[in-house]
């Protein structure tokens, strides 16, 4: 019969606590903080990428946060030394804002593996701090039981909505991505650009009699319901959504011009664990991104994916839409905020 | 000492760094740029102006609103008081978001109110409700209505009946004793209420960008559209000072005037 003295049973608990940071090693070694809209794309996050990088990657673990790209940014600003956010989500201005910053670091494919398969202007249109993952475009949304004839292009959108034969839903100041998905395409349409955006914004005054503002992404689909709006603009990938969520009425239209073409991109935040490009890797996994894009309805970058018919049907080509000047866009954005809170007002 | 560590922590030291921001503006510019530029530039005058202007007005109708219900409540409301001091509660437990896309749905060209207004015949076509400075204002009042009441039925509850009666034994009538005597005797309570709906309209931001539509510009907006979409956090910081220092100032000067009509 073994006794087990007080002496033993000391000594078996101080080997096991000396032995715990080892087994915390051999079970964790870390954990790496990802960012993530909310709703569906939480879901692609913890359901699609995490799982691919915790399999390639034993011993990780991710936590994933949510909020927006504004509030991430000037997280990482306020602590770069001690980042508290490894890899992250951002539209192309702010990943260009940040990188111009010091606060990303540049991708390539020996730390990237996936990213040979990915388009050059992918990684271009980054300039290198980062790699665009998915893109949509900031179409036309409309009811399709109220408007059966709907504008095809900017020009038409504009006249008929000034004209006061359609009310339009058109995001406002408060979205944070007005400037590229609004006021360049419009200004573009009507022979203006980033250079001379005045066209743009005689375009929204003049539709403004007859239109109403979103703010907040989610919006657009209530105001369209509500009656409040007939056509607006909204992202392709999201008009998707509500619609297998039950809005059939609803129905997305890319316009003559080509609608501006909205990449997400993905970085990794200077002074985090280098692990952290596994899992933009990840990220451009074929198999996880083809997952993705079944999920969230918007065309991912992996050029080895194969879309099923009925999801290209759904997608907008890349080809017919616009890429916006991500760069200069974001040097004057203040310059056109400003001037739109003092013209518009909206 | 771990309260005055607190406080330390998550007010001062974001106070002091606000303050350091709004003193740095880019480009090699004087220490007071942005500060000039909020005194200077109309725009942003007239977007104080609105600030308080929608504070003021929201606390006057919370007060109109709030004063009878609160009266109703402490010297009427017997059975169904609790029912009452729930309903008023009720809508502070629920999401600001959702309580804002309610008035929404009922703003709406197809809402509640227009189908409403066009069933019974009195207008041929909608009305455009939504995205008013109408709209933000009801909203408004519906949020914050509930702290007027319960900061002037706190006083109120203390307020001795006998004190009414004897005025009405001694010949006054019902709005003579209400206006000489429980008015002047409860606006301890309507002074709580009025700072407090006056704070904390002034710091109003989700209903105002979801009802208002921007017919209203006031300094939340701006500070959010700053933060967000300009990313000029030195402008930011300078126009949540201003506001700060302005809401003292403005409870300061309530407080006097209160104060000055013998209420302690």
């Amino acid at each position: 019969m073994t006794i087990i003295t007080r002496r033993s049973l000391l000594a078996g608990a101080a080997a096991g606590v000396a032995t715990l940071p080892f087994a915390h090693d051999a079970f964790a070694q870390g954990r790496l903080t990802v960012t993530s809209y909310g709703g569906t794309w939480e879901k692609a996050q913890r359901e699609i990428y995490a799982p691919v990088f915790k399999s390639r990657n034993a011993g990780w673990d991710v936590d994933v946060q949510l909020g927006g790209p504004p509030q991430w940014l000037s997280q990482i600003e306020a602590n770069a030394s001690a980042p508290p956010i490894h890899v992250s989500l951002m539209p192309v201005e702010l990943a260009l804002a940040g990188g111009a910053k010091g606060l990303f670091e540049k991708i390539s494919v020996d730390k990237v593996p996936n990213l040979a398969d990915v388009p050059k202007p992918f990684v271009d249109m980054c300039e290198g701090w980062g790699v665009c993952v998915n893109y949509g475009a900031a179409v036309f949304g409309y009811h399709k039981e109220r408007v059966k004839n709907p504008p095809k292009s900017y020009k038409e959108l504009v006249e008929r909505v000034a004209k006061g034969e359609l009310r339009a839903a058109l995001p406002g100041i408060g979205w944070a991505f007005t400037p590229t998905i609004l006021l360049w395409p419009l200004a573009q349409a009507f022979g203006g650009g980033v250079d001379n955006v005045t066209p743009g914004f005689e375009a929204v005054k003049r539709m403004r009699p007859n239109s109403v503002f979103w703010n907040s992404v989610t919006e657009f689909p209530q105001l369209l319901q509500s009656g409040e709006a007939d056509v607006g603009i909204w992202y392709d990938g999201r008009i998707w959504d509500a619609y297998d969520a039950g809005a059939k009425w609803l129905a997305p239209l890319n316009p003559e011009e080509g609608a501006a073409m909205i990449p997400a991109s993905v970085v990794k935040v200077k002074n985090a664990p280098e692990i952290g490009w596994k899992y933009v890797d990840a990220m451009l996994d074929p198999e996880a991104q083809l997952k993705f894009a079944k999920l969230i309805n918007y065309p991912i970058t992996n050029s080895k994916v194969v879309f099923p018919p009925e999801l290209r049907e759904r997608f907008t080509p890349w080809e017919k839409t616009q890429l916006p000047p991500f760069g200069k866009i974001a040097a004057v954005i203040p310059e056109w905020v400003n001037r739109w809170n003092r013209e518009l007002r909206g | 000492m771990p309260a005055l560590a607190f406080l330390a922590a998550l007010f001062f030291a974001a106070l002091i760094d606000n303050g350091a921001r709004s003193l740095v503006p880019p480009g090699g510019a004087p220490w007071f740029a942005y500060y000039q530029q909020l005194a200077t530039d109309p725009f942003y005058l007239r977007a104080l102006f609105e600030t308080v202007a929608l504070a003021f007005v929201t606390t006057l109708v919370c007060l109109i609103i709030g004063y009878p219900v609160a009266f109703y409540l402490v010297r009427h409301a017997r059975a169904g008081r609790t029912l009452i001091i729930f309903l008023l509660i009720s809508p502070l437990l629920t999401s600001i978001i959702m309580r804002t896309f309610g008035w929404r749905a009922i703003f709406a060209r197809r809402g509640l109110l227009n189908a409403s207004l066009q069933y019974l015949g009195l207008i041929e076509r909608p009305l455009d409700i939504l995205n008013s400075s109408a709209s933000a204002l009801i909203g408004m009042v519906h949020v914050l209505v509930p702290f007027m009441v319960l900061s002037i039925a706190a006083v109120l509850e203390k307020i001795d009946p006998r004190i009414e009666e004897a005025a009405e034994m001694l010949g006054a009538s019902r709005l003579q004793t209400i206006s000489r005597i429980t008015f002047p005797l409860s606006l301890d309570g309507v002074a709580s209420g009025a700072i407090l709906v006056f704070m904390l309209a002034m710091g109003s931001f989700v209903t105002l960008l979801f009802l208002g539509g921007g017919s209203l510009q006031t300094f939340p907006l701006l500070i959010y559209q700053q933060f967000n979409t300009t990313r000029d956090f030195g402008m930011a910081a300078t126009m949540s000072n201003v506001l700060m220092v302005l809401a003292a100032l403005l409870m300061f000067i309530q407080l006097r005037l209160i104060r000055r009509s013998g209420v302690t």
